[in-house]
């Protein structure tokens, strides 16, 4: 069996990219699985999806804890504790990074046994499409390509689960198009997938009843959501070109997180630990001040905090 | 007569000091939480938000609070309960003597759409029948959006969310129409209701400084461009917001003690430039235009505005 789990942030397409590839191996006529990981359906969040792909009846269900290939969309998930993108990958893992960086500046990076491959997937969005937004298909194409399933079979894939979305003919084959590039782009990492041991089942531990005022957790904590940093959800930045400022304030009353204050001579100072990078400032800015940047990626992403 | 605002002029006047921090799990660009970050500054910190499931239950996902005040949370039928509860044990312990005046808390109920036209109607109606003293803050994205845009009774005709799709059957989408919870919350005469937007930050003061006037049940029915539900890039949440506004889909209005005031009249642009922007309805667009839909949403529209025009604005 093998066992694909995809991390991504929410809006990426992480989970139809699971869709895809177990699609793309039912029409080939293996035995395919996939699913999301339940939680809160949010922008930017760290989300997770599994595919499992057999000749026989797949009888292990829930999240893949010893995966195969693990697909990352995001490489800032990396550091991120909550996202567990390396839990159970070991040196037959192969890991796919939607990274600018090279497999092998990842895998001294990230100091890894596991066999790294990479393809800047954003960049491929960014020329094809346009804009930043889902790259499901591309995730897919490439999940696909190191699990050795065909081109073809991908293709009708991307086109069945992207129209069930609802896109319009023309976005899916501009999808496609795109795909098929990364499909043929991919440096291939050939998988081992013979030896691998079987998990042993997890126990589950029932909790013990609680009365409401011992049981309810309580915050007795003022404002120590600053603790948490969501500035890695950002693929873009805002950045401020001071000179075309004219301190109109839009850009701090309209920002939903409120990551940006006013200095006293009205010019915007922004909180990058906590900005989400939606480009609302970028949009409303009427002289232009605020212009989006791509998120370099370096060493410093790696550091957790 | 038009309507004028009395404290809130100019941009500069929103205040800076912030009560909703930074590191919440909500998504890139809500605008539920822009719609809150602006009520907040209205509000202050002496404030209890009693918070109905939704959305907004990852403003304070345990460990973490955004708030310096009290926040607690509740199901999603009974957050005006829980509301009464609070106000009760406030005004009990101020009448011993138990807690200085100096301490009383504003009650704050925030629910999403779910909730507030749907869960828990009951309940606040109820609260409101009992002219319990609160603030109600609804941020209104017209789903059930934390758990993944399944159609509420504050979905609009023609969009399209993860249970009611576009299908051979049903092409428009939703065939609902959005239920109009400002008519239900007036007709129960509460002292003040408004409806917001975020766009318009100054009228969304201006509200927050004219309803601390009142006592009883305040409703703020904020709209919440989504960006995740709705389908559209995340930075275009205020033009989604702005378009909901200006296309006469999203009326600003007040109502105090019944008398309806619409705080903003707009120029009615044609309803598809909002339209369009989501693709949440984009199937009216592609792969075949239904015009009929469309005629019937902007037709809708017309007839709202004509409504008001007879209205508020006749001599």
């Amino acid at each position: 069996m093998l066992a694909i789990r995809f991390h991504g942030r929410g809006g990426q397409g992480a989970k139809t990219a699971s869709r895809i590839v177990g699609t793309a191996a039912f029409l080939e006529g293996f035995v395919a699985q996939d699913s999301p990981i339940y939680g809160a359906e949010r922008r930017g969040a760290p989300v997770a999806a599994f595919t499992r792909i057999a000749r026989e009846p797949i009888r292990e269900r829930g999240i893949i804890a010893h995966p195969t290939v693990v697909v990352v969309a995001d490489t800032s998930l990396i550091s991120d504790p909550a996202a567990r993108v390396l839990d159970g990958v070991d040196e037959k893992t192969v890991l796919f990074m939607n990274s600018s960086l090279s497999a092998e500046q990842l895998a001294t990076q990230i100091s890894l046994s596991g066999r790294v491959t990479a393809l800047d997937l954003t960049e491929v969005a960014l020329q094809r499409f346009g804009k930043r937004g889902a790259i499901s298909a591309l995730l897919g194409a490439v999940a696909g390509r190191l699990v050795g399933l065909r081109q073809e079979s991908i293709h009708e894939a991307i086109s069945r689960e992207l129209a069930d979305l609802g896109l319009a003919p023309s976005v899916i084959e501009q999808n496609q198009v795109a795909a098929r590039h990364c499909y043929d782009a991919v440096p291939v990492v050939a998988l081992e997938t013979g030896s691998r041991r079987v998990p042993g089942s997890t126990r589950l531990r029932i909790p013990n009843y609680e009365p409401p005022s011992r049981g309810t957790a309580r915050i007795s904590a003022a404002a120590n959501s600053l603790l948490r940093e969501t500035g890695g959800w950002r693929t873009f930045r805002p950045v401020l070109v001071p000179d075309k400022c004219n301190g109109c304030w839009l850009c701090f009353v309209y920002c939903p997180d409120g990551v940006i204050s006013m200095t006293k001579d009205d010019r915007p100072v922004i909180d990058y630990d906590h900005c989400k990078g939606c480009q609302i400032c970028v949009q409303e800015c009427p002289t232009r001040a605020l212009v989006a940047e791509r998120e370099k990626e370096g060493e410093a992403a790696w550091t957790a905090k | 007569m038009t309507w004028q605002r009395e404290t809130f002029k100019k941009i500069k006047q929103v205040p800076r000091e912030e009560h909703v921090f930074p590191g919440t799990s909500l998504c890139a660009g809500c605008g539920g939480l822009e719609a809150l970050r602006l009520a907040s500054k209205g509000l202050g910190d002496h404030v209890v938000y009693v918070n109905a499931a939704g959305c907004f239950t990852m403003l304070a996902a345990y460990p973490f609070t955004p708030f310096k005040g009290s926040w607690l949370y509740t199901t999603m039928g009974s957050a005006p309960a829980g509301a009464q509860g609070i106000r009760d044990a406030l005004d009990v312990l101020i009448a011993k003597g138990r807690l200085p005046k100096e301490e009383n808390l504003k009650i704050v109920v925030l629910g999403g759409d779910g909730s507030t036209y749907d869960m828990a109607l009951s309940s606040t109606s109820g609260a409101i029948h009992r002219r319990l003293d609160f603030y109600y803050f609804c941020y209104d994205n017209e789903a059930y959006g934390n758990t993944g845009m399944q159609l509420s009774s504050a979905t609009p005709y023609g969009a399209r969310t993860a249970t009611s799709p576009c299908s051979l059957q049903h092409q428009a989408g939703t065939l609902q129409e959005k239920k109009d919870i400002f008519e239900i919350w007036r007709a129960h005469k509460p002292p003040y209701i408004a409806t917001v937007a975020p766009r318009y930050p100054l009228d969304l003061e201006e509200k927050f400084a004219r309803a601390s006037k009142f006592e009883g049940p305040k409703l703020f029915l904020a709209l919440s461009a989504c960006p995740t539900g709705w389908l559209y890039d995340p930075g275009e949440t205020p033009e989604v917001a702005k378009l909901a506004v200006e296309t006469g889909l999203w009326p600003l209005k007040e109502a105090i003690n019944g008398e309806v005031t619409h705080t903003y009249i707009p120029k009615l642009k044609p309803v598809e430039d909002y339209l369009k922007l989501q693709g949440r309805f984009r199937h009216l667009f592609e792969p075949t235009l239904q015009k009929e839909v469309i005629a019937h949403i902007q037709d809708r529209v017309h007839r709202y505005w004509e409504r008001v025009n007879q209205v508020e604005r006749k001599g």
